[in-house]
């Protein structure tokens, strides 16, 4: 999903707290955007620090001036093989900056049916990954590699290639499974510790304490269930797993228990993280449930009217017809495709990770 | 309903489609001004230079600015996108815009702003009936947490500012740091400009005729200045300019483009110190653009929604907001606000955006030829040579020192490839601060109470 998504869907899990909703318009605090921060603090770790400190056990870096695919294809092979042999192996595929807004492209994929890793050299792009007309390469022995991996079956969620063109290239973890086939995951140090539940209890425990250890009952103590130094790990840990159930409907799922669990599951794959309406549906849920928590948590709401006169109206005409709405079109797109037989670009896989803005996304 | 059609269709009210048409035609040449917040000019123009607000009738002086803000705001692309950027809604279409016109296409995205921008001028007429029946509420529920909106709009502008660089060398720790250059300097950029708001903001050194000026030169230094010495420095020239016989559109790009742009402008429109630009951004990630055609006509409906709209707002009966600077300039002569009136303001914006729309093609082919003729760095080196006596003469030499400072803090996000958002800053941070009643310790720890 969105960062935007997460990072509302989290105020929209804040804003269920009424305590949160009177400290904001009583103590002008800013506690609801603590569940945003917290929203989209997963994907914050992963892109703002985890990437960095993820090792490859192999790098390539193609030379722009020397290319040949079968050079990238081999050292992609050699990592396949040191999966065999040990379990796991990790490459990491670097892009080729000839200019400032001059990339050369290649495009790396796995073909499960013949076990081959395919690589292909492609045109030099653009920053927009527009290609150059006339730029690929002439030499079709040293364009185009299919290396046959021996004794080896792959197995991967997405079969698609993946674009290696622009910013930082992608990494590959190849792990050997019980059935001896080799599992193809795509980023592996995104969607692991960070997007834990296990993460996000400990973060709300430390949180806690500190809460505990520092914030007083505050005014009309009485009128809430829950103590005031709660709200505080509460709203993180709601913020924080709001980002991880959004992300589990895609295709690419998380690590949930980490450490207790090694791998990263498989998503429900209901929706891709990229795609427009899934997306706005959980922004435009939050939105009307911040609203709609706003009104019936205002401070003093026997002498302040509702800004919601009627339930039914704003239920109605604010979510139930936009729903309507949304699903239509949702259903029309599918329908289209379907008909076109044109495959839906996944942004939960490789084909369209270096293309997104928002690495949230992926 | 038929009263109402009675008065919109009376002849009496011709004269306020004349003056529409006279701010139209006007905003063609306000939209040349580099930077000068689109408020900030018309306030000097008819305030000050005309002394409008005496000669006219209430109704005329609306039109006319009706006729300038939406004709600005659908005409100022095509300054923006072969001469540079005009203000700071202006300047998140900077990237796109320049690609398009580095590739030849600069015509083609005047033209899909245009229709975007004119979707959100539909969007918003249809809509106008709507504004009367549900803002009021939306208006009672987020008035006591506007402080914590403008929070998260701050929060959610860092947090999603990623990375950049390459990431290739074998050490770690060079790549992180690599990466976080342009964070830092976004981080670096927004707590500076918020410094520089709150000093703006509390001593001014701006003389006190011209107190209603006081943000202009804090404009002019961080987003036209650095934006025209780029343009000098640059050494290129631009492509020659390809116009399309016919545009590639279809319903859908249209639908969601101004569907996108819609939300962004509004969003804008209705919360306090939050542009088009910041809007823009939110929306597109909340409908997950991506498609170049998408994003050039979603920001179109966007910045239009935005300048028209939060005018609009100022109109709608029994609602009383105020936002943005021209809302402002006419509450001294509006004694009342009915709904013939809002509906009247509705029909001349329509007309405007028609008219406007008409200009869109001539006045595109002007700046093209403007273009071919004079060298690019030579007309951002006039528009410099305008630009910083304009701020001497309304600021003074207190202007010109903050319009300085701004100038480097401006040149920041220029020079590093940083988020030039981040320096909105300036205003979001002490207003933010201020609302949420941190102001007055935020001043004492900088010495200024």
């Amino acid at each position: 999903m969105k960062g935007f998504t997460h990072f509302i869907s989290g105020i929209a899990v804040a804003s269920f707290f009424p305590q949160a909703v009177h400290m904001a318009s009583q103590e002008q605090s800013f506690i609801l955007c603590l569940g945003g921060i917290f929203g989209i603090l997963p994907d914050t770790l992963d892109f703002k620090f985890a990437k960095y400190f993820h090792k490859s056990d192999f790098e390539i870096r193609p030379d722009p001036d020397d290319l040949d695919a079968n050079v990238i294809a081999n050292d992609v092979v050699k990592a396949i093989n040191k999966a065999k042999e040990t379990g796991r192996g990790t490459v990491q595929l670097h892009t080729m900056q000839l200019a400032s807004n001059r990339w050369r492209s290649y495009t790396l994929g796995f073909d499960s049916k013949s076990s081959e890793v395919c690589v292909e050299i492609g045109p030099i792009v653009d920053t927009g990954q527009i290609p150059f007309e006339g730029t690929e390469l002439k030499d079709p022995k040293r364009s185009v590699a299919r290396v046959k991996v021996d004794d080896c079956e792959f197995y991967q969620q997405f079969d698609k290639k993946s674009q290696i063109a622009i910013m930082t290239g992608p990494c590959f973890e190849f792990v050997k499974r019980e059935n001896g086939k080799i599992e193809i995951v795509f980023l592996p140090w995104h969607r692991t510790w960070s997007h834990s539940f296990t993460l996000g209890l400990l973060i709300s425990f430390i949180v806690g304490i500190i809460s505990f250890l520092t914030v007083g009952d505050g005014p009309n103590p009485e009128l809430y269930t829950i103590p005031r130094w709660m709200l505080y790990p509460l709203i993180i840990l709601f913020g924080s797993m709001v980002h991880i159930i959004e992300d589990s409907t895609g295709f690419m799922g998380n690590n949930l228990f980490y450490p207790f669990t090694k791998d990263r599951t498989n998503g429900l794959g209901l929706m891709s993280a990229a795609e427009a309406i899934p997306n706005f549906l959980f922004v435009w849920t939050s939105i009307i449930c911040i609203l709609f928590n706003l009104d019936r948590f205002r401070w003093a709401p026997d002498e302040v009217a509702a800004g919601i006169s009627s339930q039914l109206a704003f239920w109605g005409w604010f979510y139930l017809l936009p729903l309507a709405v949304m699903a239509y079109y949702f259903f029309k797109g599918k329908r289209e495709k379907a008909i076109k037989a044109v495959k839906t670009v996944d942004f939960d896989s490789q084909s369209g990770a270096e293309q997104e803005t928002d690495v949230s996304v992926i | 309903m038929s009263e109402l059609l009675n008065y919109l269709l009376n002849p009496g009210h011709l004269d306020l489609i004349y003056f529409s048409v006279i701010g139209v035609l006007f905003s063609c040449f306000i939209s040349f001004l580099p930077a000068l917040h689109i408020y900030n000019v018309i306030g000097i123009f008819l305030l000050v230079v005309l002394k409008f607000e005496a000669a006219m009738a209430p109704m005329q002086l609306i039109s006319l600015c009706i006729g300038m803000i939406v004709g600005y705001s659908i005409l100022n692309t095509v300054p923006a996108t072969y001469f540079g950027p005009g203000d700071e809604s202006l300047s998140y279409y900077i990237l796109p815009g320049a690609d398009w016109l580095a590739k030849g296409r600069g015509f083609e995205s005047v033209i899909l702003t245009g229709v975007g921008a004119l979707g959100g001028i539909i969007l918003l007429a249809i809509l106008a009936p709507a504004f009367v029946w549900f803002l009021p509420g939306l208006k009672s529920i987020t008035a006591p947490h506007m402080f914590w909106i403008i929070g998260a709009v701050i929060a959610y502008c860092l947090l999603s500012e990623w990375p950049k660089g390459l990431s290739q060398s074998e050490n770690c720790w060079t790549n992180f740091f690599e990466g976080w250059k342009y964070l830092g300097v976004g981080l670096i950029t927004f707590l500076l400009s918020g410094i520089l708001g709150f000093i703006v903001m509390a001593k001014t050194m701006v003389p006190i005729e011209f107190a209603f000026q006081s943000i202009t030169p804090v404009f002019v230094g961080l987003f036209a200045i650095p934006w025209l010495i780029t343009n000098i420095i640059n050494i290129g020239s631009i492509p020659p300019q390809h116009e399309p016989e016919s545009m590639e559109l279809d319903w859908d790009l249209v639908r969601r483009g101004t569907f996108g742009g819609f939300l962004g402008g509004f969003f804008a429109a209705f919360i306090p110190i939050v542009t088009a630009g910041v809007g823009g951004l939110m929306a597109g990630h909340a409908t997950a653009q991506r498609d170049g055609r998408l994003f050039v006509m979603s920001y179109g409906t966007c910045k239009t929604v935005y300048y028209v709209g939060s005018f609009l707002l100022f109109f709608i009966p029994g609602l009383s907001l105020t936002r943005g600077g021209l809302a402002w300039i006419v509450t001294p002569v509006v004694t009342s606000l009915t709904v013939k009136e809002y509906f009247l303001f509705v029909a001349i914006m329509i007309i405007s955006a028609g008219f406007s729309f008409l200009l869109l093609i001539p006045f595109t082919r002007a700046c093209i030829k403007l273009v071919k003729r004079v060298p690019y760095h030579w007309i951002s080196v006039l528009a410099l040579i305008i630009v910083v006596p304009a701020v001497y003469t309304f600021t003074g030499w207190g202007g010109m020192a903050i319009m300085t400072v701004a100038t480097g803090l401006g040149l920041f996000p220029v020079l590093f490839q940083a988020r030039r958002m981040n320096l909105m800053g300036v205003l979001l941070l002490p207003v933010c601060l201020n609302m949420a009643g941190y102001g007055n310790d935020i001043l004492r720890f900088l010495g200024l109470l």
